[in-house]
């Protein structure tokens, strides 16, 4: 279970910025600051996949990173089975594999050898890593190019061996940043399998998406952001209640343009 | 801390690029660039030495001795060419034209003018704008005998007997009596050299794997996932740092170990005495001490190219910041060998500029130990307080995730 509360962040601005500031007026901007996220509150439970949702420059990306401790939020908390992973960001590290589109690999290492590398980061044993491994490369089919180098990877390869990279220590907590952006329907494939793989192994994931497809497809539940503030959070069910429409698309342009309003 | 350490070690061994510059370059590109250059270089000293030049004389019957010197001359050749040459305007358009080499000029009144008593001026045509020109040096130096027997006999002429002759030139001789040894003069020489090459590569060996280690680490989208995993950003930073370490130092020391065969291979063929007589001063127990200085060097070098390389977003913007501490490097060696530049308790705490005063006087067999240990102390001092930056730097967002 994971649960994120009153999250806040904000960015000071670069005198670049500053220097190409748009002519319209962004709520979030300050004299001297960019408040990227001003309220963002959610949970995910045992088992559940949560869809986060949000126009392009909502937050999301900084949300996911705050909650994979990359980011160190200004205020709120996250949650992981009772931790609270900002103050405590190292046990959050043990606790959360992430995932982004833009993850990149060792080059120059093996596949086998980058996620060995990051095995052995997260403290664990020789002989663990091998099975964890085995079983990593026989889930996703792996075997054939275990041994050659990430450079040489196709893009389907290479989203294999991340996402064996990023769960590879067992992770509580899966964390995926539009994952499936800019990957072929095959990799996609791949990608929404292993989401519904985590999902019956009971694991709590949490990915930010465009494609309302996939929600319709995985997620349990909704939480939209809209200029850094939670506007949803909700089963998929109460979603399309809220947003007065069965179809996804609608009842998110719907949710966005209420609270626009409002 | 290790793992990251053996992790980007193994890496840095598989790069094609990153062996180039710290392996490849020192073991033959830089020695075969450096026996290229002094072939050449010697080549064309020979060469214009063995040149013989033609010229022309004008009024040269009026200082028949000199005229026969030059023309006995082994580097000189009469112009036995159809053109003639009767004033100066006429020597410069013949040397201009390439008839000639060397065109000297006496005055008519030359035999007048001395017999007067009165100084006589020659002058000689040639290009000076060749970078090894004997000529003028050669001319000179005939036209010196020449003056040092009309000298005499002029002296003699007024009186004054050739025994005497001298004290009356010269009345006070000043006869250096140096104190240096030959280990202290070749040192002076080699001593300012050695910091040119040693300093700058051990900066080359930690740059270019630091721009891998960073800004690369940004670029390919590995950063983030490296920030996530349950180590510390110390754990990291150190990991990094002892990898740039290490590579600052093999490079150093592969170059120098290469450099040394090269030169054993180079005496074993050749008879090169001054180079033999140089290197023959230095012990193991100098070479270990450069060695133990150049640490901390390296350690501050590797230390800021991580923090620079951590800074840019783009492997290219990281060539770029790196740059300037590429030349920059070279301000506090230049420092060192500037006049009565000398190994002090102040200078003791210049950065860089210490250690190269220190390999000089190592060199030369003069070196005070306590500044040694000074040097070692402060240059590490300031290299642990970079690498703290660095742990600082690696833990502000706005770096990170610019």
């Amino acid at each position: 279970m994971i649960e994120v509360a009153g999250l806040k962040k904000k960015f000071k601005l670069t005198k670049d910025h500053k220097k190409n500031k748009i002519d319209d007026i962004d709520p979030r901007e300050d004299k001297d600051y960019f408040h990227s996220v001003r309220d963002v509150s959610f949970s995910c439970a045992k088992g559940e996949v949560l869809g986060l949702l949000g126009p392009n420059g909502a937050g999301k990306t900084t949300t996911l990173r705050m909650i994979s401790t990359a980011l160190k939020p200004d205020e709120g908390s996250i949650t992981i089975a009772g931790n609270d992973i900002v103050k405590k960001p190292l046990l959050g590290r043990k606790s959360i594999g992430f995932l982004s589109g833009s993850t990149g690999l060792y080059g120059r290492l093996t596949v086998k050898e980058n996620i060995e590398y990051f095995a052995k980061l997260h403290g664990m044993s020789k002989s663990d890593i091998a099975s964890r491994c085995d079983e990593l490369f026989t889930l996703l089919d792996m075997h054939k190019f275990v041994d050659k180098r990430a450079e040489n990877l196709s893009t389907g390869m290479k989203q294999k061996a991340n996402i064996a990279r990023a769960v590879v220590h067992r992770p509580a907590v899966v964390v995926l940043d539009e994952p499936t952006t800019g990957l072929d329907i095959m990799t996609t494939q791949t990608v929404i399998q292993f989401i519904k793989g985590l999902k019956a192994q009971g694991t709590p994931v949490i990915f930010s998406t465009h494609h309302l497809d996939e929600v319709a497809l995985l997620c349990d539940r909704v939480a939209v952001i809209n200029e850094g503030i939670s506007c949803f959070d909700g089963t998929v069910d109460e979603f399309k209640q809220a947003g007065n429409s069965d179809e996804l698309n609608q009842a998110f342009m719907n949710i966005l343009t209420e609270k626009h309003d409002v | 801390m290790f793992e990251v350490f053996k992790k980007e070690l193994r890496e840095l061994l598989r790069d094609k690029k990153t062996l180039l510059f710290v392996v490849a370059l020192p073991v033959a590109i830089f020695p075969l660039l450096f026996a290229v250059m002094a072939f050449i270089s010697s080549q064309a000293a020979m060469d214009a030495e063995q040149k013989v030049n033609t010229y022309a004389i004008i009024n040269g019957e009026y200082a028949q001795e000199f005229t026969d010197k030059v023309f006995y001359h082994k580097s000189f050749e009469l112009y036995k060419g159809t053109k003639t040459f009767n004033n100066i305007e006429e020597l410069k358009a013949g040397v201009i034209a390439g008839d000639i080499d060397m065109g000297i000029y006496l005055p008519s009144h030359a035999e007048q003018t001395l017999d007067k008593g009165e100084q006589s001026q020659w002058q000689v045509v040639f290009n000076d704008s060749k970078s090894i020109n004997f000529l003028f040096e050669r001319v000179k130096e005939l036209a010196k005998e020449y003056s040092d027997v009309l000298q005499t006999q002029k002296l003699i002429s007024f009186g004054i007997e050739e025994s005497v002759q001298k004290s009356i030139l010269n009345p006070i001789e000043v006869i250096k009596v140096d104190t240096a040894d030959k280990r202290e003069n070749l040192g002076e020489k080699i001593g300012g050299f050695l910091p040119y090459l040693l300093i700058p590569l051990v900066l080359m060996g930690a740059t270019y794997p630091a721009i891998d280690l960073g800004a690369g680490e940004k670029e390919r989208g590995t950063l983030e996932t490296l920030l996530l995993t349950p180590i510390t950003r110390t754990e990291l930073v150190l990991g990094k740092f002892i990898t740039l370490l290490t590579t600052s130092i093999a490079s150093t020391t592969i170059t120098v170990l290469s450099m040394g065969c090269w030169i054993a291979l180079a005496l074993a063929f050749a008879d090169l005495d001054f180079i033999k007589a140089a290197f023959s001063t230095l012990a193991v127990t100098d070479l270990l001490m450069i060695f133990v200085l150049l640490l901390p060097v390296a350690a501050i070098f590797s230390a800021l190219a991580l923090a620079i390389s951590i800074y840019a977003r783009t492997f290219k913007e990281a060539q770029n910041y790196m740059a300037p501490l590429s030349m920059g490097v070279f301000f506090p060696i230049i420092i060192s060998i500037m006049p009565n530049m000398e190994l002090t308790a102040k200078t003791a705490f210049i950065p860089v500029t210490n250690v190269a005063l220190a390999i000089k006087e190592i060199v030369k067999g003069t070196v005070d130990y306590t500044f040694v240990g000074l040097i070692f102390l402060a240059t590490a001092i300031i290299a642990a307080g970079l690498l703290a930056f660095c742990v600082k730097w690696f833990n502000r967002e706005d770096v990170l995730f610019r």
